[in-house]
């Protein structure tokens, strides 16, 4: 019996809900009269003095600020973010892995993928037109879901303002340079959770 | 010529030029203060520490575009913003900042006596007091000057807010008034010239509260900033200034920030006088700027309140203990 | 010197800020003018050393034509000039007439008679706050009395009339509490 209750207790976890005080408005004009002067008197206003002086105090000589200065810093996107595609490449070889199926080029729900192959010297079907419109992607995820080649992924290039609609498009522009090979990273699944993610579990505030 | 005309010329135009730019630089330090208290940064990319932002606010000010709305009553509204930036330098004016000092100029040989206040009218504080109300014309007269219904709102409020603590200040200060039995601002100062025992806040806290909350409502900061709170009036009066007329509005704000600091440290904190081995102007300086701190971190810390709370608070709790506050101090007067 | 200068702007100024109170059509315009004007009336207490009374005109008037301002607010769009509606112009000639006869005749008075004195000497040692102080508690203290009784009458006046909803809350969270706006 004891037994069944501790496991019970595990499962769920121990809860420390707190009941907010949410007292009605005060009727009387005493009763406003005695609210104020407890809110005067109380704590209530004196810490709220005290919270944000202790912030400033760490602010300046302890944690630090919480600003990421944006275009200096930026904070590490999770994975299973959808920016701007990326090609990958074989890491064996460096060749692109694009095996032009044209299978993304199918499942695109809005049509933008646009790509053209034909045989190589080798008769081996190579990828000689290969582009997005990003003016009407609308980064659903099925053309990287669709890929057999694991070839197409989402990158982590956010910042899609530019002069022209074209720019990004062209398959060279995203296919990872081939010095960069080494960085190349596998896409890691939609359901991945991003690398910071321990950094961000905050307790929920419960009661203030 | 005359050492005291040299000085006190001298010193207008010095009091003058400081402030004006300590306006400029209360924005900054506003801006840096709130942004550490909610961990953020303030402004950090002009110059060393964002200080030059003061400069590129300044600039960004002056060629701004200057609309006048096309049913505006255009002489008002030009007018408003300089009875702001006026009324606070005019109070300023009869502030005690410092000792009256002498010194020579060494070519000339010219005595020149810079005294501690410009304008040495015996009631000094009542003219300041006077001169801070007449300072709420500017709100008023933009916001209904611009046929604008925030403007409106925004000018209503400030009739309301202003002919409400206009009541409490007063009354606040009447009783350190009959304490030091004079209107003087420098009788006020010598009168607590012995050390931090004789300043006045000891004998009157609750005039010292007073006073600083109605301080607050009539310089429009933040548990009373109703007159431009964006998110109920977009910005109240100055919804449609822009350029340097909103920017004299801001200049003025803050030139009354610190007039009532100064009128805080002169009436209840012992004012210029030497604190042990503390030299009387820093003593002032370090009061005037921790009253400026304070303005800055209530802001940081505290929501503001609604207009029927503020009628509430001032007419139901601060004007009746005000009241009972200078009968008291009546009763111990005359029997002590 | 100085003073003449003073003076001869100050009048001049307070005569054509009235005159723009009395014969402008733009509210906005006149309660400006008159809010200005009546501050300038201060500078002539000033220039005559009577530095406490000039104050307390500053601060009284100041305070009064907001409450005007307010009025302003609630019954025109200032920004806009007023249509007036023109009364009986024998009536505004003989109203205006009479009064203006009046003040002609109070304000040449002391030209005739040359028996003026001063009623109450001033202490030659109080500063000016003081001799206003000693003036009005010993010789006309009954006035002063007397107004400050009817200022306390119009106070209790006040409250009572704007006070009669004052115990609705227009926050409370029970229906029965809140103000029918309705029924208003
Ligand atoms: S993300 Fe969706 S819309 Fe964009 S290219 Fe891929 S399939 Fe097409
Ligand atoms: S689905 Fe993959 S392999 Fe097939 S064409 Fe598209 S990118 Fe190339």
């Amino acid at each position: 019996m004891n037994e069944i209750r501790k496991e019970d207790e595990r499962v769920k976890g121990t809860q420390e809900y707190v009941l907010l005080d949410l007292s009605h408005s005060p009727e009387t004009g005493f009763d406003q009269f005695a609210q104020v002067v407890k809110r005067t008197f109380g704590k209530e206003l004196f810490v709220g003095l005290w919270v944000t002086l202790r912030e400033m105090g760490s602010t300046l000589f302890g944690k630090g600020k919480h600003t990421v200065s944006y275009p200096l810093e930026k904070m590490p996107i999770a994975p299973r973010y959808r920016a701007i595609h990326d090609m990958l490449r074989l890491l064996e070889s460096g060749n692109y892995r694009c095996i032009g199926c044209g299978l993304c080029e199918k499942i695109c729900i809005s049509n933008c993928i646009a790509m053209d192959t034909k045989y190589d010297e080798n008769q081996r079907k190579e990828v000689s037109e290969y582009t997005i419109n990003f003016g009407r992607c609308i980064f659903c995820g099925y053309c990287a879901e669709v890929c057999p080649e694991l070839a197409i992924v989402h990158g982590g290039r956010y910042e899609n303002a530019s002069e022209q609609r074209a720019s990004f498009s062209l398959f060279e522009d995203m296919l990872k340079p081939i010095d960069m090979l080494t960085q190349q990273k596998e896409f890691d699944g939609f359901g991945a959770v991003s690398p910071n993610a321990d950094e961000n579990i905050k307790k929920t505030p419960l009661a203030y | 010529m005359d050492p005291l005309l040299i000085g006190t010329v001298l010193k207008s135009i010095i009091v003058l030029s400081i402030v004006s730019a300590l306006a400029g630089f209360g924005t900054y330090i506003e801006r840096k203060v709130l942004a550490f208290m909610q961990r953020r940064l303030g402004p950090t990319h002009v110059g060393p520490f964002g200080l030059l932002q003061i400069a590129a606010d300044g600039i960004k000010l002056f060629t701004k575009e200057d609309i006048i709305p096309s049913n505006a009553n255009k002489l008002i509204f030009s007018v408003a913003p300089a009875i702001a930036a006026a009324t606070a330098f005019i109070a300023i004016s009869a502030v005690p900042l410092f000792h009256t000092f002498e010194f020579t100029v060494p070519v000339i040989n010219q005595l020149v006596i810079v005294p501690s206040v410009i304008a040495d009218i015996n009631i000094g504080i009542l003219f300041v007091l006077g001169m801070m109300a007449a300072g709420l014309y500017a709100p008023l007269l933009a916001g209904m000057a611009q046929a604008n219904k925030w403007g409106i709102i925004g000018s209503s409020r400030t009739a309301v807010q202003f002919l409400s603590y206009e009541v409490v200040t007063g009354l606040s200060v009447m009783a350190p008034i009959m304490l030091v039995g004079s209107l003087s601002l420098i009788d006020f100062n010598n009168a607590q010239a012995d050390g931090v025992g004789s300043w006045i806040v000891w004998q009157q806290p609750v005039a010292f509260v007073l006073f600083l909350i109605a301080g607050f409502a009539e310089t429009n900061r933040t548990p009373f900033d109703l007159l431009e709170h964006e998110a109920e009036v977009v910005s109240g009066y100055a919804t449609e200034y822009s350029g340097l007329r909103w920017g004299m509005f801001f200049i003025g704000e803050y030139a009354n920030m610190i007039t009532i600091s100064f009128l805080l440290a002169i009436i209840f904190c012992g004012g210029y006088s030497d604190i042990g081995f503390v030299a009387g102007w820093l003593a002032m300086l370090l009061k005037v700027a921790f009253f400026f701190f304070l303005m800055l971190w209530i802001r940081a810390a505290w929501p503001h309140v609604r207009p029927d709370q503020l009628m509430w608070l001032c007419w139901k709790v601060l004007m009746p203990i005000a009241v009972i506050n200078i009968v008291i101090t009546g009763l111990v007067v005359m029997l002590g | 010197m100085f003073e003449l200068i003073a003076f001869y702007t100050i009048s001049v100024l307070t005569i054509g800020l009235f005159l723009v109170t009395v014969l402008s059509k733009n509210v906005l315009y006149a309660m400006t003018a008159l809010a200005a004007g009546m501050s300038l009336i201060s500078g002539y207490f000033f220039m005559l050393g009577a530095d406490f009374l000039g104050v307390v005109q500053l601060i009284v008037y100041v305070g009064a034509v907001m409450a005007l301002y307010a009025f302003g607010m609630m019954f025109f769009d200032v920004t806009r000039d007023i249509k007036e509606k023109n009364t009986n112009g024998a009536v505004v000639f003989i109203i205006a007439g009479s009064v203006a006869v009046m003040l002609t005749m109070i304000f040449s008075m002391p030209l005739g008679i040359n028996s003026i004195m001063t009623l109450v000497q001033p202490e030659v040692n109080a500063t000016n706050p003081e001799a206003v102080g000693l003036v009005l508690f010993t010789k006309y203290l009954v006035p002063f009395e007397v107004a400050a009784v009817m200022l306390l009458v119009a106070m209790i006046g006040g409250i009572i009339l704007a006070g009669k909803k004052m115990d609705d809350s227009l926050t409370s969270t029970e229906d029965d509490k809140i103000i029918d706006t309705e029924g208003l």
